[in-house]
């Protein structure tokens, strides 16, 4: 069944890519769709990321006070707005997390 | 653009094959950087989940888009039915119809075989110095071996790094909380992009939806949060262009 799966949404994935260098296929989107695509990126990454950070991993319960991932992550996005760097991005909430869960 | 002679410059200075491949491969290295860590975390990550070591590395082959691979192994790892799976994967990667639809102009007039090879490594990192390429640089013919560049070396450099985190995956313990390193990757990639109101209205909704959906059956709060910060997101768009005419 993994197979089948890994086939199958590889398939779609290909399919996304080759679409629109189809020649059978009209060269225009409709603005919509465009504008509706461009928000992809932003709204599945942020659906991950927000409750990895909040929810605890192991009572499954949302965690806003004593949360170390919370400040790692806030740590991470002022890094992020800086340096504009994955690896320091990264390695500074990485290391924030480890920092707190020494210090606890 | 510096006059009239430019056609016939084209012609005599255009690049080779072999010049523009090379100037793909140099203008993706910076970006390695961010792609190789990515690679290690997800090639780590997917035995962490369960898959075996070849299912790991052919997911980087087979689908070839890491933030869909990390979903693919977190909700397989979480027994979420199939059909849930596949439907999360697709959401994430269909926004690759907007980078093949601006890629179309440059890439259409070429063979099936061409497309076929540029549309499988056509890749938010790969696209994103490309069509840089194409739209600022001088346009040539044989432009296309700037994506066949760019491309190659993001390709290899993704399955040699899930390779690599497959065989040191099992030495790394868990209380290096690693796995955090995937939502840390997310936020360096979304947090610079982020300008607008509407966008940030989106991603909002997204991250309150996702959370907050998280206890509803088959894992079906991904597809959730996107469908609504979407709708979010381009309501607020229009409401804002609409506000712009009148005001």
């Amino acid at each position: 069944m993994i197979w089948f799966i890994m086939i199958a949404t590889g398939l779609f994935t290909f399919a996304t890519r080759f679409c629109m260098l189809n020649k059978t296929v009209g060269k225009q989107l409709p603005t919509w769709l465009v504008e509706a695509l461009s928000f992809v990126p932003i709204v599945v990454l942020t659906a991950i990321i927000v409750p990895a950070v909040l929810i605890d991993p192991a009572s499954h319960k949302i965690a806003i006070a004593d949360n170390p991932r919370l400040i790692a992550a806030l740590v991470a996005v002022s890094i992020a707005l800086i340096t504009r760097q994955v690896v320091t991005t990264i390695g500074a909430g990485l290391a924030t997390l480890w920092f707190l869960q020494w210090a606890a | 653009m510096s006059g009239t002679s430019d056609t016939a410059d084209t012609l005599a200075e255009a690049p080779s094959p072999k010049q523009e491949f090379w100037q793909g491969v140099c203008d993706e290295s910076p970006l390695m950087f961010g792609v190789i860590p990515f690679g290690l975390v997800f090639g780590v990550l997917g035995i962490e989940s369960g898959l075996d070591p070849l299912q790991t590395i052919l997911l980087s082959a087979i689908l070839f888009g890491g933030a869909s691979q990390v979903v693919f192994a977190q909700l397989w790892a979480a027994g979420v039915p199939a059909l849930i799976v596949g439907s999360s994967v697709c959401v994430i990667n269909i926004r690759h119809v907007l980078y093949s639809a601006s890629m179309a102009f440059h890439l259409r007039h070429l063979s099936l075989r061409w497309r076929l090879l540029l549309g499988y490594l056509l890749t938010d990192e790969a696209y994103a110095v490309s069509i840089k390429r194409f739209t600022n640089g001088r346009a040539g013919p044989f432009q296309h071996f700037h994506l066949l560049g760019s491309g190659t070396l993001l390709w290899t450099g993704w399955q040699a790094s899930t390779i690599m985190g497959v065989v040191v995956g099992k030495t790394i313990p868990e209380s290096w909380s690693l796995s955090f390193a995937i939502p840390l990757t997310f936020i360096a990639v979304i947090a610079p992009i982020m300008r607008t109101r509407a966008e940030i209205a989106a991603a909002v909704t997204a991250g309150s939806l996702a959370t907050i959906c998280q206890p509803l059956p088959w894992n079906s709060w991904l597809v959730i949060a996107a469908f609504g910060g979407i709708t979010v997101g381009w309501t607020v768009h229009h409401l804002n262009n609409a506000k712009r005419c009148a005001g």
